[in-house]
């Protein structure tokens, strides 16, 4: 048995931990390996050292979750939500942008409910300045309801 | 591929998808959730780096921190942990630029960190048997230790690990065949 099959079998022991090996560098493995007391200390130690290094366990401090959501949470609140805002604003650009084009005809629908249902001039008109600005109502309403939802999980927040 | 097997990989990156979702929203919620599933072994993996367990505290709430500011670059392609992880390193080595310029590449066991005392890992032991092999590893350069952990106990593939670290392939096999037949060495040692 000469050194250059020696080198192999350490070669081939660290390779199968590493990144595996064939099959057939597998059998060789093995039967160089019940042939050669060296090789299969080797072979041993390392397995040794491999389940000696997955048996480690790191004890964790103490509250270091916390801390960290804690920290999170802080950072998170001073920069805001980082989409919600300019989508809900994006969401009122468009809708104004669209009230703009339909404008005429929705006039015209709001004039033909009035008169259909028999309603005063001053009461579709004001329908009419309503349905303008509901979706700037809209977009208060969702904007006051995130800033109540964070100031609650403010006082939930763990420390 | 079986039907299994694309059932689950669909799943996997369904479930990446919605995480990168969920972190380019800044989604407090899942972010708990994150800190808190992954505690243990960002926690292991920045203290195997700096062996001190006061900085792998602050570099824990740092990673966290840098997760929320830039929770939009992970695009749910790989694996979080693997983001997570570079992430943690990319702060431990810009954190002993500032105290020594120095790379984590320069650094090596026991005499890494001046000023730090006895080995902290030494200080983690609850058992003998423990506190050997943390000794052990312990006096293994920072890059060999690392990749080993990435290997070993976190079962990252070597792509993988790659990325964590940001070296070419062959620079992390390499390391993870040196830093083998070290700790096998050193094991050898140990038994006289």
């Amino acid at each position: 048995m000469n050194g250059e099959m020696h080198s192999k079998a350490e070669h081939l022991i660290l390779q199968e931990q590493v990144e595996g090996i064939a099959d057939a560098d597998r059998v060789w493995l093995q039967q160089h390996l019940e042939t050669c007391p060296a090789c299969a200390r080797i072979a041993a130690s390392t397995g040794q050292a491999l389940r000696g290094m997955r048996a480690i366990s790191v004890p964790l401090p103490p509250g270091l979750a916390g801390r960290a959501q804690m920290r999170v949470y802080l950072r998170a609140r001073e920069r805001g939500p980082k989409r919600a805002g300019w989508m809900v604003w994006a969401a009122c650009g468009a809708s104004w942008a669209m009230g703009i084009v339909t404008a005429p005809y929705v006039w015209r629908g709001f004039r033909w409910l009035g008169s259909s249902a028999g309603l005063p001039d001053l009461v579709w008109k004001t329908g009419f300045g309503l349905w303008w600005a509901a979706p700037a109502l809209l977009a208060v309403a969702i904007l006051l309801a995130e800033k109540w939802g964070r100031e609650e999980r403010t006082d939930d927040v763990r420390i | 591929m079986t039907a299994t097997s694309l059932y689950f990989s669909a799943q996997i990156a369904d479930d990446r998808t919605a995480l990168a979702r969920g972190l380019r929203r800044r989604d407090p919620e899942l972010l708990d959730g994150l800190i808190e599933q992954y505690q243990y072994r960002l926690f292991r993996y920045l203290l195997y780096l700096t062996s001190s367990p006061e900085t792998a505290e602050d570099l824990f709430q740092e990673t966290w921190i840098r997760v929320l500011d830039r929770g939009d670059q992970y695009d749910g392609r790989s694996k979080f942990e693997t983001w997570l992880f570079a992430i943690a390193r990319h702060l431990t080595i810009d954190l002993h630029r500032r105290k020594a310029p120095q790379s984590l590449d320069a650094l090596t066991g026991d005499d890494e960190f001046p000023g730090a005392g006895p080995s902290p890992l030494d200080l983690f032991a609850q058992q003998e048997a423990q506190a050997g092999m943390q000794e052990l590893l312990g006096r293994l350069p920072a890059v060999y230790r690392e990749v080993l952990l990435l290997r070993f106990q976190e079962d990252l593939g070597l792509d993988e690990i790659a990325a964590v670290v940001g070296s070419p392939l062959s620079t992390v096999k390499s390391r993870l065949y040196r830093g083998l037949r070290e700790l096998r060495e050193l094991v050898e040692g140990r038994q006289g």
